[in-house]
């Protein structure tokens, strides 16, 4: 199946520093990882998961073999690198932050949170993932769980229309 | 399985962190302490101080044998063996 | 000597229980190069264990001698139920604590209050329960990465942590002592001080805590 992968700018991997096989004209190598879902494995974003893994450079990559989905990540087996999503560039990083922020706003001013509207702008130089996890907080501090899963699932719906996503 | 939360603070990271480290986290859990870091500079930087404060610690170990130390260690075992 | 790191524990464990064996036969034949061999893996390891017990390097480097005479004339008894390491750990463990109990080693008040729910970080650094975003950081640790090696490396700051790890209390300091310093796993220290897995975490988590704060406040002033 298909999903997708943030990276370090460099081609990293953000929390294991793994150098991942780069796509050029042809997918990347494949990489294997034992399946053990209680630690290593190849961890990619289903269009739902993105949200909570925005980074600086997106993948999409093929997953193979037993694929775990644990609510926040899908875990495989064996993975590749098929291409970079170009459309995910500075511009489209700074729109997603902003588009974060201003949700922030409007759900904090329609409660009138405002010591919550006041910690956001001054978040927004730490970029979308931050944002993105302010926004869904605050929608938690207004509805619960199911505003801040609410908030995740636009934050998706942002991505895969901005981003042309076909999975 | 425990249910986990859908999101941790930083309080709770400076309590988790060991157990991130030392890979003792359930996956679910070390899911949502990495999702934490994926968003906050400040963890991250606090997870690696503890990374480092490991490191330096390690250097206070010693693996020089003082050569007299050494002398007197072979004498006794030499002298074990005669006995 | 190789430092644990938890992806290579178990293959570890085979390799180690392995080459104790051909070790001790050599040994039991009495054969030096493998005695020197032994006091050179050790030694450094050892020291730091009994270091953790008593007050000066002298009074350690004591504990070791009267340690190894204890490892030659205990040869020929070892059972392997443990493996060396941890009987070697052990043996060092026995002698240091009866020394250190002789040279009554002071004990900071501040250590000896009750531990139980100490924070890793003062809980005033955090954002509190009726502001936005309870329990986040109201300014962010600083990024060491930024500091150059000499700084982290240097002798100050070794001095710094020498002197954090002094002042933990006994538990704390043998755990740091024999995983972070000596380069244990935490299965050998749990065999060696009959600690649990979740409670050697603890003290861990408690020591490298403290060491993490105290170098904080060595390297943000600096």
């Amino acid at each position: 199946m298909n999903a997708y992968k943030f990276l370090r700018p460099d081609g990293s991997g953000v929390f294991t520093g793994f150098r991942w096989p780069l796509p050029g004209r042809v997918p990347g190598a494949w990489v294997r990882a034992d399946l053990d879902p209680c630690h290593s494995g190849i961890h990619a974003c289903a269009p739902q998961h993105l949200p909570l893994w925005i980074g600086h450079a997106l993948y999409e990559v093929e997953l193979d073999g037993e694929v775990v989905d644990d609510a926040m990540k899908l875990v495989a087996s064996r993975g590749r690198l098929l291409r970079r999503i170009e459309g995910w560039d500075e511009q489209a990083y700074a729109d997603y932050t902003r588009m974060c922020a201003d949700r922030a706003h409007e759900l904090a001013r329609g409660r009138g949170l405002q010591n919550w509207d006041a910690v956001i702008e001054p978040s927004v130089p730490e970029g979308g993932a931050l944002l993105g996890f302010v926004a869904a907080r605050i929608a938690e501090e207004v509805d619960g769980e199911t505003g801040y899963h609410r908030e995740r699932a636009g934050q998706t719906e942002w991505l895969r229309d901005r981003l042309q996503l076909s999975s | 399985m425990s249910h986990s939360p859908l999101h941790i603070s930083c309080q709770d990271v400076v309590e988790l962190v060991t157990d991130y480290v030392e890979q003792a986290l359930p996956a679910e859990e070390a899911a949502v302490f990495e999702q934490h870091l994926n968003f906050c500079d400040g963890c991250v930087w606090y997870v690696d101080q503890v990374r480092k404060t490991i490191d330096v610690v390690g250097e206070l170990r010693t693996e020089d044998v003082p050569v007299e130390t050494k002398v007197k260690l072979l004498t006794a075992f030499r002298d074990w063996r005669r006995e | 000597m190789k430092r644990y790191s938890p992806c290579e524990g178990t293959v570890n464990c085979a390799t180690i229980a392995a080459s104790d064996a051909a070790l001790l036969e050599r040994l039991r034949a009495g054969d030096e190069a493998a005695f020197e061999q032994l006091v050179e893996s050790y030694y450094g390891m050892m020291l730091s264990v009994a270091q953790s017990y008593v007050k000066t390097r002298a009074v350690a480097e004591e504990v070791l001698q009267d340690a190894w005479l204890g490892v030659i004339q205990g040869l020929n008894r070892f059972q392997g139920r443990s493996s060396l390491k941890t009987w070697i750990i052990s043996i060092v463990i026995n002698i240091a604590k009866t020394r250190g109990a002789r040279e009554a080693r002071t004990v900071p008040f501040t250590a000896l209050a009750p531990a139980g729910e100490e924070a890793a970080v003062e809980p005033e650094r955090f954002r509190g329960a009726g502001d936005a975003f309870p329990g986040h950081w109201w300014a962010y640790p600083s990024n060491w990465n930024e500091r150059p090696d000499e700084v982290i490396l240097g002798r100050e700051t070794l001095q710094a942590v020498t002197e954090a790890i002094e002042q933990l209390p006994e538990a704390q300091r043998v755990v740091i002592a024999m995983r972070d310093v000596a380069g244990c796993s935490p299965e050998e220290v749990c065999e060696t001080l009959e600690l649990s897995e979740g409670n050697q975490r603890v003290l861990l988590h408690r020591a490298r805590s403290r060491v993490r704060a105290s170098l904080e406040r060595h390297l943000d002033v600096a």
